[in-house]
């Protein structure tokens, strides 16, 4: 049953990340859909971003004793700063473990 | 992978180093997720899959959410059906890199449609959009994909040895490496008013959707900032940045 599971489960996935890319499908993205596609990127991101740094026990923390929110902060400043995304990983990520 | 020679979309540059400038690129990404290798590693084995389907939710299902939310309910006895529906739910939003990503990977051979179309995680896309404006660089996504791949079952298999003797490591606060890096990667791309609405947006809509548990928040967040973002360029008339590279002379557009 567990293995019956891992299988369906990798079939959907699978087909997820790949029924787009598959040339057969007959599919012509407009140029409205391209520019709509275009902003997925960050605002994906963001979506998967946002609920972490802004919640915590699903309750809004929109104060300094949230770590996450200072971190984050912090993060937006150094990325900004530096244009270094490896930098900015890493010093963030000391900070919160420091503050957290 | 070897007869890649009279591909007219060929990079001028060595495979081997677009690989390891992709796997660099994916590198913090991929050092991030560490953590939550190992924690799907050792909770598979605490939810009493056995070893090898334990390696095998990281080898072959490769979904960090989806793998941890459906051992979580295989551990609490949920039925296949329900199993089946969160995951779909959860990878909903490949869907969308998939379309995002139509028209740099469409055109390549089916073995490299394969290949990174299961490795095309959230991480990826994240690293390949990042690229975006350049010319869409196969070895690059592949090394950055693959790399990624590795790492996490690597971690994966950590956590599997060690089993339980990890401690709740969910409680360490280790989400914020994640959250960082994708940090990271948004602020530079907002190059304009209206990625910066569709941000801004994608931010409220996921904390509101997430703080009232509205099933499948994450991609009507994300639906939400790009509606915002593609009507704020409509009514202040702006010239996407990257508007002239996206398409090229040949596209289907």
């Amino acid at each position: 049953m567990i293995w019956l599971t891992i299988i369906l489960m990798t079939v959907i996935i699978f087909f997820s990340r790949y029924i787009f890319i598959e040339p057969k499908l007959p599919l012509r993205l407009s140029a409205g859909m391209v520019k709509f596609l275009s902003y997925s990127a960050p605002a994906v991101l963001t979506a998967i971003l946002a609920p972490i740094v802004f919640l915590q026990d699903n309750t809004l923390h929109l104060n300094l004793d949230n770590s996450y929110l200072i971190g984050a902060v912090f993060a937006v400043l150094l990325i900004l700063l530096t244009r270094n995304t490896l930098l900015t990983a890493v010093l963030s990520m000391l900070l919160f473990f420091l503050v957290h | 992978m070897q007869d890649q020679q009279a591909d007219p979309e060929q990079v001028p540059q060595s495979k081997l180093k677009s690989a390891l400038k992709g796997a660099a690129a994916a590198m913090p990404l991929s050092i991030a997720v560490i953590p939550w290798g190992i924690l799907a590693g050792s909770y598979a084995i605490e939810a009493g899959l056995d070893m090898l389907q334990s390696q095998a939710m990281s080898a072959i299902v490769f979904a960090g959410a989806a793998q941890l939310v459906a051992v979580g309910m295989i551990k609490s006895g949920v039925g296949l059906t329900s199993i089946l529906l969160t995951t779909l739910l959860i990878t909903s939003r490949h869907f969308l890199y998939g379309m995002a990503m139509r028209q740099q990977m469409s055109p390549l051979p089916l073995r490299w449609r394969l290949t990174l179309g299961f490795l095309l995680t959230d991480e990826l896309f994240a690293v390949c959009s990042e690229t975006k404006q350049h010319k869409f660089d196969r070895w690059f996504a592949f090394g950055g994909g693959f790399s990624f791949y590795l790492i996490w079952n690597i971690a994966s298999a950590v956590g599997i040895v060690a089993g339980q003797q990890i401690p709740n490591l969910d409680e360490l606060g280790l989400d914020f490496a994640i959250a960082a890096t994708f940090i990271a990667l948004v602020v530079p791309a907002i190059k304009t008013p209206s990625i910066l609405v569709s941000v801004l947006v994608s931010l409220v809509m996921a904390v509101v959707c997430e703080l009232f548990h509205i099933p499948g928040g994450l991609l009507i967040a994300a639906l939400s900032g790009m509606t915002a973002g593609m009507l704020t360029a409509k009514f202040t008339n702006e010239a996407h940045p990257n508007k002239t590279l996206l398409t090229r002379p040949g596209d289907d557009l």
